[in-house]
């Protein structure tokens, strides 16, 4: 039965329809404590001293772990994630300095939110209200918010063995930058600001540790998208071998981001310390204060051209707001510097990236990381170069997109994972022409100048991007038929709203033989599997596609094997259908996967999947938009997507891949900013500041799929979880700049909200109400 | 911090049930903890995500923010209490999982509701008007754009449309 890209239903639907879903606050466990955190008030301030004595005394309050009372363990996060081949830091002139995260703060606090102390009490509402009682004497310090004033000479250190401020940075050189832009007869250039944003899954987090008993290690739950690298943290944490340890992902309500928190440390030391499970939920306003922060960059740009408008240099520098620890060493400027040149032919190519630490939340990588900045950055400068060179913005694109002759396409640097990146695949210029005739771009524009005049401005804008996915290092499935023959699908990639269940069964069963639905699969407990990658970086369909495809082909030959011996005939004349092997044309003679289960070896195939490297998803956005010249507020009025994700498995599944990436990308556009003072606090706070897409800010969205497969897996698949969000933010921005193109504006700030584009208006009706006074 | 307990009787989900809650007690805390139904998620607990939406008394409701107390004498329904487990599924969720409306879940019980008071209220309600009623509540996986296809094709087979 063909399964593998057809839309069929969800499985996992049925149970969370019901209300039936386990996710993290839904899960009990008997005798278990609730932890809450007492956090930093202040972003930068020396502690003076710590008493926990009232709070310790009040009702129901177990415990109050504070840094000096992590005793026997490591005191900070000090590992990066990702390392770098050598090759690849000598080739982009990589530095990078210490990282070090107290997992509680000891004498000094560096953000708003940082951990202080873990209170554990009976229940949740004792926890809170003793939380109060914990009395910190905090010293308070000039806070260094603004990452440009942190790199200036002079500047006060975030954390002192990081010089100057920058933790870590590279430089990357193609072709002759230098020469080029020399030579080139035009540029265009600007600074942009991609304002800090938070991942926002509607489910907070929390964590869930307990004690080992008899049979079963130390075991934490956690809302995480990597339960095996959090296992090897909490190793590292608690001193202890891995294999003491069990780390397991419930339903999860979301989670666009990952990363390591103290939290899922902390809540181990504690169930171990105290012999009962600990307990940690976050509630919302922590979660928009501590987790999942990202974008947040000042991007320098410049790009060269001819007047026949032929790209010829870009060069960008970017300086990177990582917060007050760089967990994520180089990935968040170095993805925008490899995905900076999108779609476009570009020979000359010079990036710095900086990471700079300031007193704000740490920076982690959220669907798109990278991307969306660079495709906003690039898609500006694109429309700043047509409207120089007096040509429409659609042609100017097609001038210079990359062939598809030309590829596959070696782009002159490294990826980060040490390997020459290599546009692998795809249609450039068909995916352009589809986008533009499937929104009648031609005929929109023509239309466009008939309705001006009226206080709503209408425009429209284009995008296209890259997007690398599939990133390793590896990922791990085991594919077997159990005792009554079903077949368990297991994986180390876990779910959180990807639809796993579903689309991974689909592979399987399709190499199996056996309807997707009657597949039992689990996914994301290292007590499962010794190994696994987790879900991020849009991988999962890449790599654990790949991995489930590679055991299940495994498992296949087993089982014709075996079948071939008790039918007595060459497994090359067997079939397998609905979970029975027959010699073919002879569907009376048959054994069931259950009676092949029972005959003693085990029937069991496990595979690990090692990609070489990245393999290159791309889309193509047009949006339109009507801007309200007196209000600022944009209403988006149309939306096209025309994507390539090679295989697809489940267009249904991908689908809404799209429209959830979309969305966020729209948020990010227009909507969502985490905004600091200049205290260092925090001022959106709630969701009644920081401001999520609703149902009637996201228009209908079309999508149209041209996909040519990757020759880098199996399957052809490429990623497409996060790809959707990285066009949005550039092609809103363009439709914005289109829609008010009598004023001549320039957007080089997300989001645009309402009051920044009420003041862009405003300043450009006065330049132009004083050009005409000039006259 | 006094722990006096209030007697509440209320009716959920089509079952009377007499429950015993501190004054402070939510109405999501009542039902998740102390009644099991952990179908209704918490998501902001500000009452803006609306992932927490309940009807009380057939009217959309946000139980983060009432009291338990505040529900006494009234009828309540959950996501628990549109099919009972081994039931086919609700019309409203069937059209969620017929238009892939759903994918990490949390949300959806909310928007569930919503949706069930919205073609309650309005059953001839024009489709142009889903995505203003809907935007009482948050989904940050689907872009919403198939939990309004499935509502508009929920009206439509209302209105023979
Ligand atoms: S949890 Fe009640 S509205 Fe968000
Ligand atoms: S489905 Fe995940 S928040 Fe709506």
């Amino acid at each position: 039965m063909k399964q593998v890209g057809e839309a069929l239903p969800r499985r996992e639907d049925g149970r969370l329809l019901r209300g039936r879903a386990r996710y993290m606050a839904d899960l009990a466990f008997d005798d278990s404590l609730d932890a809450i955190v007492v956090r930093s008030p202040f972003a930068r301030a020396r502690i003076l001293s710590i008493d926990a004595s009232a709070a310790l005394a009040a009702d129901g309050v177990v415990a109050v772990l504070t840094a000096d009372d992590l005793v026997g363990v490591e005191p900070a996060l000090t590992r990066q994630f990702y390392s770098l081949t050598p090759a690849f830091i000598e080739r982009h002139q990589v530095f990078l300095g210490p990282y070090r995260e107290p997992v509680l703060a000891r004498d000094r606090v560096s953000r708003m939110g940082e951990p202080v102390a873990f209170l554990i009490a009976t229940d949740r509402r004792a926890a809170e209200d003793a939380a109060e009682l914990v009395e910190v004497d905090y010293e308070p310090l000039d806070p260094i918010v603004d990452p440009l004033r942190a790199i200036a000479p002079g500047s006060d250190l975030v954390v002192s063995d990081v010089p100057g401020n920058i933790q870590a940075s590279f430089h990357i050189i193609v072709g002759d930058p230098t020469s080029a832009v020399e030579a080139a007869e035009r540029k265009v250039s600007g600074r942009f600001r991609i304002g800090r944003s938070v991942g926002s899954p509607i489910e907070t987090r929390g964590a869930v540790g307990i004690p080992a008993t008899g049979s079963e290690p130390l075991t934490v739950w956690s809302s995480t998208q990597i339960p095996h690298i959090l296992r090897a943290y909490l190793a590292e944490f608690l001193r202890c071998p891995e294999e003491d340890l069990r780390v397991a992902a419930p339903d999860m309500g979301g989670s666009f981001g990952g990363g390591i928190y103290a939290e899922e440390l902390l809540v181990a030391f504690a169930a171990r310390l105290l012999g009962q499970p600990v307990r940690w939920l976050e509630d919302r306003r922590e979660n928009l204060a501590n987790a999942r922060h990202s974008r947040d960059q000042i991007i320098d740009a410049l790009l060269a051209y001819d007047t026949s408008g032929s790209f010829r240099a870009l060069e960008m520098h970017i300086v990177q707001d990582c917060g007050s620890a760089n967990l994520f060493g180089l990935t968040l400027p170095f993805n925008i510097a490899s995905h900076a040149r999108g779609q476009f032919a570009i020979d000359h190519f010079d990036v710095t990236g900086l990471c700079v630490l300031t007193n704000k939340t740490r920076n982690t990588p959220v669907r798109g990381a990278g991307r969306p900045e660079a495709t906003f950055v690039l898609d500006r400068l694109v429309d700043m170069a047509a409207t120089d060179l007096g040509i429409d913005p659609a042609d100017l694109r097609h001038r210079n997109l990359i062939p598809a002759r030309e590829m596959p396409r070696d782009m002159g640097m490294l990826y980060r994972d040490g390997a020459p990146m290599v546009y692998d695949s795809g249609d450039f210029p068909d995916q352009l022409r589809t986008a533009l005739e499937a929104f009648d771009y031609w005929g929109k524009r023509r239309r466009q100048d008939e309705a001006a005049g009226s206080n709503l401005a209408l425009g429209i804008g284009v995008s296209s991007h890259v997007e690398a996915t599939g990133l390793g290092p590896h990922e791990t499935a085991r594919v077997e038929i159990d005792d009554s023959g079903t077949v368990v699908l297991t994986c180390g990639s876990n779910p959180h709203g990807q639809s796993h269940a579903t689309t991974l069964a689909q592979v399987a069963g399709e190499t199996l033989g056996i309807r997707y639905d009657r597949i039992e699969t689990r996914f994301g407990d290292t007590g499962l599997l010794e190994r696994g990658g987790g879900t991020f970086g849009s991988r999962s369909a890449v790599t654990a596609g790949a991995v489930v495809h590679g055991a299940s082909v495994e498992l296949r030959r087993r089982i014709l094997d075996l079948a071939s011996e008790m039918l007595e005939c060459d497994p090359a004349d067997l079939i397998i259908r609905d979970g029975y092997v027959s010699p073919r044309g002879v569907p009376g003679i048959s054994v069931s996967f259950a009676e092949l289960a029972t005959g003693g070896a085990p029937l069991r195939a496990e595979d690990e999947f090692v990609p070489p490297t990245v393999t290159l998803g791309s889309g193509t956005h047009i949006a339109s938009v009507a801007v309200d010249r007196e209000t600022g507020v944009v209403n988006l009025t149309g939306y096209v997507v025309v994507d390539d994700c090679g295989t697809v498995l489940n267009p249904m599944v991908v689908d809404g891949q799209q429209h959830g990436g979309v969305a966020h990308g729209i948020g990010n556009a227009l909507l969502e900013e985490a905004v600091y003072d200049e205290g260092g606090q925090l001022l959106s706070g709630t969701f009644i500041d920081y401001l999520l897409p609703t149902a009637a800010d996201v228009p209908d969205i079309e999508i149209i799929h041209r996909p040519h497969p990757t020759p880098l897996n199996t399957l052809g698949v490429k990623g497409a979880g996060e790809g959707s969000t990285a066009s949005a933010p550039g092609a809103i921005a363009n439709a914005v700049v289109d829609a008010l193109r009598p004023l001549r504006i320039e957007i080089n700030e997300l989001p645009i909200t309402p009051q920044r584009l009420v003041e862009l208006i405003r300043a450009a009706e006065a330049e132009q109400v004083e050009g005409l006074a000039g006259n | 911090m006094t722990r006096d307990l209030h007697s509440i009787v209320l009716n959920v989900n089509g079952d009377e049930v007499t429950v015993r809650v501190e004054a402070r007690q939510t109405l999501a805390g009542m039902l998740r903890d102390q009644l099991g139904l952990t179908g209704t998620n918490l998501g902001c607990e500000h009452g803006v995500c609306g992932a927490c939406t309940v009807l009380l008394g057939g009217r959309t409701a946000r139980s983060c923010t009432l009291l338990a107390v505040q529900a006494n004498g009234r009828s309540v329904t959950t996501v628990e209490g549109l099919a009972a487990d081994g039931d086919p599924l609700h019309p409203v969720q069937q059209a969620f999982a017929d238009h892939h409306a759903l994918q990490c879940g949390f949300c959806t019980p909310g928007f569930l509701l919503t949706t069930i008071e919205y073609l309650d209220e309005e059953p001839e309600a024009d489709p142009d008007s889903i995505r203003e009623r809907l935007s009482a509540n948050l989904c940050r996986c689907t872009g919403y754009h198939n939990i309004v296809a499935a509502v508009k094709d929920l009206l439509e087979r209302r209105t023979g449309r």
